[in-house]
C-alpha cells in the first residue's frame, strides 16, 4: 500500500506546477488566430527574447477565464462585445483597436459565381446559406447584420442555417450541404472547395474589430504592453496582412 | 506537424493516465460506500457523483473555473504555495478526472455489488480487520469491473474538450490535448492537421473502449 501512496505521490508531484521561472508573456487569443499568434510568438521570441505562449478559444470561453481570475497578460478577442463583459479587469487605457477583417460571401468551387452585392442571396439558387449562429457566433451577429442592413434579412431568414462557428459555415459550402456562406475574408485561405463570389467592401459591411486589451491578473503587465506596442508596429502589421487581417496601427 | 501531433497524442494519452490514477481512490472509494452503506442522503451524494455525466461539459467546466480559478475557494487557498490550476497540464488531469470519476464510480460499485458478502464474512471470522478484508477479499473479487470503469473513464478522459477548454484552454505543447486540438486547427482552416489529430483520437479511443467493453462483458 505504502508503495502505492509513493506511485501517487509522484504522479502529483509532476502534474503539479511549479511557478513559472522565465518572464513569459501569456497572451489569450480568439480562435480564428490561434495559427497567426503562433507566427506572431515565433518571430517575437527571436526578436526580443521574451517567450509569448498563447491561449485560444472561442473569445467568450476566454473572457469567462480573465473573469475568473486566470494569469492572462494580454486579451485579444474577436469582437467589442466580449471584451465589454470584462472591462473591470483591464488596465485602464490600454485597449486598442488591433485588427479589423472583412465579411466574404463563398459559395462551393464546383459552382463558381460572383456577385456584385450580398443582395443576390434572395436569387431562388441560393436555397441553403450557412452563417454563424447569430445569436451567439460573432461572424454570424455581423453577417444578420449586413443582410437587416441591405433590407434582405425577412427574404433571407428561411433559408440561413445557423452554425456552431463560422468555420463550420464554410464547412458547409464545403461539402456542398450549403449553395452559400458568409465568413470572415480570412477563413478562404485555407478553403480548398470553396471560392470567393463577393469581399464585402469595408465600407458597405458591418465594424469588424479584434480590440487587445492588457488584463490586470496578469504577472507580467511590462511585458504585456512592450508585446502590445509591438503587436501595433509594422513588422507585425506585415504578418496580419499576410493572414488576411487588417491590422489597425497606432 | 508530425511531431506536433505526436506531442499533442502523447500528452493526451500521458494526462489521461494520470487522470485515470487520480480518479481510482475517490472512485473506488465512492463505488464501495454507495455499494455497501446505506446512510442519509445517500440519493444526493449519488446524483452529486452522476453529475459530470448529465451536465454539459462546458458547465463543469465553468464550474471547476471558478472553485479552481485564483478567485475561487481552491484557487485561493493555494495561491499562498504559489501553486495555480488554470491553464496548465493539472487543470487537465482535473477536467478528465472529473468527467471521468462517474463511468469509475457507476462501473465499480456494480463489482462491489457482485461481491458475495459471505465472503468477506468468512475473512472476518478468520480475525481479518475490515481494512484487510477489503484490500485482499473485496477488491480482488471486483477488480475486473473495477479496471473495466477505470478504462472506460479513461476513454472518457482521452475524448474531454469541453470542461477541458474551459480550465486548461488550448496552449500548445502545455495544455493542448487531442480533443482541443482538433476543436482549434479546425477553427483555424488546418484541416490536414485536424484530420490527423482525428485518425489519433480514434484509434486511441477505439482500442480503449474495445478493451473497457471485454472487460466489462460479464461471462
Amino acid at each position: 500500500m505504502l508503495r502505492w501512496w509513493a506511485t501517487f505521490a509522484l504522479v502529483i508531484a509532476t502534474v503539479v506546477p511549479l511557478p513559472a521561472q522565465r518572464p513569459e508573456v501569456l497572451v489569450s487569443a480568439a480562435a480564428s488566430l490561434a495559427d497567426v499568434m503562433g507566427t506572431i510568438a515565433r518571430i517575437y521570441e527571436m526578436r526580443t527574447g521574451t517567450r509569448v505562449v498563447v491561449n485560444t478559444g472561442a473569445s467568450n470561453t476566454l473572457a469567462r477565464q480573465i473573469a475568473a481570475g486566470a494569469a492572462v497578460d494580454l486579451f485579444i478577442s474577436a469582437d467589442e462585445a466580449q471584451m465589454g463583459t470584462i472591462r473591470e479587469e483591464v488596465v485602464a487605457n490600454t485597449t486598442v483597436d488591433l485588427l479589423s477583417n472583412q465579411l466574404a460571401v463563398v459559395v462551393p468551387a464546383d459552382r463558381p459565381r460572383t456577385l456584385r452585392s450580398a443582395r443576390e442571396l434572395t436569387d431562388a439558387a441560393f436555397r441553403r446559406i450557412a452563417i454563424g449562429d447569430p445569436a451567439a457566433v460573432p461572424a454570424g451577429v455581423y453577417a444578420k447584420a449586413h443582410l437587416q442592413q441591405l433590407g434582405i434579412w425577412p427574404a433571407v431568414s428561411g433559408k440561413i442555417v445557423p452554425t456552431a462557428s463560422v468555420r463550420l459555415a464554410l464547412a458547409a459550402v464545403e461539402n456542398g450541404a450549403a449553395d452559400a456562406a458568409i465568413v470572415y475574408r480570412t477563413d478562404l485561405n485555407a478553403a480548398h472547395r470553396a471560392s470567393l463570389a463577393l469581399a464585402i467592401p469595408l465600407a458597405e459591411g458591418p465594424r469588424i474589430i479584434y480590440p487587445a486589451a492588457v488584463i490586470r491578473s496578469g504577472r507580467n503587465r511590462e511585458g504585456a504592453t512592450r508585446l502590445l506596442a509591438w503587436l501595433r508596429g509594422t513588422e507585425a502589421a506585415g504578418i496580419f496582412k499576410g493572414a488576411g487581417f487588417i491590422p489597425l496601427g497606432q | 506537424m508530425q511531431t506536433e501531433i505526436l506531442d499533442i497524442a502523447v500528452f493526451t494519452t500521458l494526462a489521461a493516465l494520470v487522470a485515470t490514477v487520480v480518479m481510482l481512490p475517490p472512485g473506488i472509494g465512492l463505488a464501495w460506500v454507495l455499494a455497501r452503506h446505506q446512510f442519509r442522503g445517500k440519493a444526493i451524494v449519488e446524483t452529486l457523483a452522476s453529475l459530470p455525466l448529465v451536465m454539459p461539459p462546458v458547465a463543469t467546466g465553468l464550474m471547476l473555473l471558478w472553485l479552481v480559478g485564483r478567485r475561487g475557494p481552491v484557487g485561493r487557498a493555494l495561491a499562498p504555495f504559489g501553486i495555480e490550476i488554470v491553464f496548465t497540464p493539472a487543470a487537465v488531469v482535473l477536467a478528465m478526472a472529473i468527467m471521468g470519476l462517474p463511468l469509475l464510480v457507476r462501473t465499480a460499485r456494480a463489482g462491489f455489488e457482485q461481491v458475495t458478502k459471505r465472503y468477506e464474512q468468512m475473512a472476518e471470522t478468520l480475525g481479518a480487520r475490515p481494512w484487510r478484508v477489503f484490500t485482499t477479499v473485496t477488491l480482488p473479487l471486483a477488480s475486473r469491473n473495477i479496471l473495466a470503469g477505470a478504462l472506460l473513464g479513461f476513454t472518457r478522459a482521452l475524448g474531454e474538450f469541453g470542461a477541458t477548454i474551459v480550465v486548461a484552454g488550448s496552449i500548445p505543447g502545455r495544455t493542448r490535448t487531442l480533443a482541443v486540438g482538433i476543436y482549434t486547427y479546425t477553427e483555424t482552416g488546418q484541416d490536414a492537421r485536424a484530420a490527423s489529430l482525428l485518425a489519433v483520437s480514434v484509434t486511441l479511443a477505439f482500442g480503449a473502449a474495445l478493451i473497457a467493453n471485454r472487460l466489462a462483458r460479464v461471462d
